[in-house]
């Protein structure tokens, strides 16, 4: 799994850690993060504010893949303070690190969950006391979930991660008993126009669900019409 | 008391979420007939995998009373994905600050009437201010709740009236389910706690809860069977796969049981 800094590009760069800078002041915050794995390729995309020594040790040492604060929040629906991972045993090992870069441990990671299956993670992390934090994080928690969708929605929407959401690699015979199925023929009726056994129908629909993060045939449908893959029948 | 189990610490709540998996399958399967699946005595569904927050309710002695469901609406939920009927056509709504609650139910069996504690009115109040409480704190809010006409009825009678509807009364098997709005202000909650007569914090610790729930079944049975069992339990890769592999172990343990029972 790759981790990408999306300051490193130039559109990053401009926009993106400006606007944590944005958060960190206005909500009165020390630090602030953006990370999301793509569902299809899993490759992680972040950005952050932390400084540059840090940065370059995290990449290096590739915490991600053990950074509590991005794996167990991810499976949350509601902001995860970090209280609730310390017993995970990840969190020290991160954490240890973090310490003699001086960075705080008090903090919490917001988890957003977007339509495509995909989650972005919105962390901040803050240098006060922890009963100074649990005020603090009551007052801006409403503030957080709406900075958090908005830095998710500016991520998904640019162009390193939409090109691959965009064009999920079906093939051909995925895309095939896709469109059967939108012109309205069962399973058994596609087994039979193409000459396989229904259960391979439902093996490739099973996976054109999975690639294009579907729950439903008819959501995957619905999507593979969205992104012009088939008609609508 | 209310405890909430999430992805984070479900490996420790196992039986108290099989309970909840059960009390589905009796209240949503036989009592309100609703075509939902029901597998080895659990109402399990696709959504259950998505990693969503229950809302427990727990007597005194930590049975399990009640229970609900929460997802985000950001992401895949029922009213976008299954209860697209109620919508009738119009896609659904999506925001950061809204969760969707589902499989909202209480336990007849275990409740009784009137008010005091231990009735389904009292049961489906403290639910209510549980849900709205943890989503507050969480900084949502709203909460889109898919229910059935029945319970609608309820809510409004227990000073908890929705704000507002979203598409209309669709069929659901035998019934009818509608999706209702509610928001978790410091209003409405007061409201609902006056009205039952709520006092103090409705959740309970992790620590308490884990304390006095039953420990894992004590399997009787060879090494290499309790192996067994553990190894599906341990490759299951669902929920309905982990019900199945609990089931299985219990059965086990059942036959194990009774052999001796003949025996003696």
């Amino acid at each position: 799994m790759d981790l990408i800094d999306l300051a490193s590009t130039p559109e990053g760069r401009r926009d993106f850690v400006g606007q944590l800078h944005d958060v960190c002041e206005k909500l009165e915050l020390d630090y602030a993060s953006y990370a999301s794995a793509n569902p299809v390729t899993g490759t992680v995309h972040a950005f952050t504010n932390y400084p540059d020594a840090w940065k370059s040790h995290y990449m290096e040492h590739e915490l991600h893949m053990k950074d509590p604060t991005l794996k167990a929040a991810s499976r949350s629906i509601a902001p995860v303070d970090w209280k609730r991972l310390e017993k995970d045993t990840n969190f020290s090992k991160v954490f240890h690190q973090a310490h003699d870069f001086n960075l705080p441990d008090v903090g919490l990671t917001i988890p957003i969950r977007g339509p495509f299956g995909e989650t972005g993670l919105f962390s901040v992390s803050s240098t006060l006391s922890l009963p100074n934090w649990k005020k603090l994080k009551s007052k801006v928690i409403g503030n957080l979930q709406a900075a958090a969708v908005y830095m998710h929605d500016r991520v998904m929407n640019s162009e390193t991660i939409m090109q691959t959401l965009r064009y999920p690699t079906l093939s051909s015979r995925e895309i095939e008993i896709l469109q059967w199925v939108a012109l309205g023929k069962s399973q058994q009726d596609i087994g039979d126009i193409l000459s396989i056994s229904p259960r391979t129908v439902e093996v490739h629909l099973r996976s054109s669900r999975e690639k294009l993060c579907a729950v439903t045939t008819a959501q995957a449908v619905g999507r593979a019409v969205s992104l012009g893959m088939i008609d609508p029948g | 008391m209310i405890l909430v189990i999430d992805a984070l610490n479900k490996d420790r709540f196992g039986t108290v979420l099989d309970d909840v998996f059960k009390l589905r399958a009796r209240v949503f399967g036989e009592r309100m007939g609703w075509d939902v699946n029901i597998q080895n005595g659990r109402e399990i569904d696709e959504f259950d995998e998505l990693d969503p927050a229950y809302v427990v309710s727990l007597d005194d002695s930590y049975n399990v009373i009640g229970c609900a469901r929460l997802l985000q609406t950001v992401g895949p939920h029922m009213l976008s994905d299954v209860f697209y009927d109620i919508l009738d056509g119009e896609p659904p709504l999506r925001s950061v600050t809204m969760w969707e609650s589902t499989r909202f139910c209480v336990d007849h069996n275990r409740l009784g009437r009137g008010k005091d504690k231990n009735s389904v009115s009292y049961t489906t109040s403290e639910l209510m201010v549980g849900i709205l409480e943890y989503a507050r704190e969480s900084g949502i809010s709203d909460i889109i709740t898919v229910i059935d006409p029945i319970m609608d009825r309820v809510l409004k009678r227990s000073d908890n009236t929705p704000y507002g509807y979203v598409g209309k009364t669709a069929d659901m098997g035998k019934v009818k389910a509608l999706a209702a709005l509610i928001d978790s202000t410091e209003e409405r909650i007061s409201r609902v706690r006056a009205f039952a007569e709520i006092q103090g914090d409705v959740f309970v610790s992790e620590d308490e809860v884990e304390a006095n729930i039953q420990p894992p079944i004590h399997l009787d049975m060879s090494d290499s069977l309790r192996e067994y069992c553990f190894e599906q339990l341990e490759s299951a890769n669902s929920e309905r796969e982990r019900a199945a592999a609990r089931a299985l172990q219990q059965a086990i343990a059942g036959m194990a049981q009774s052999r001796r029972g003949i025996n003696a």
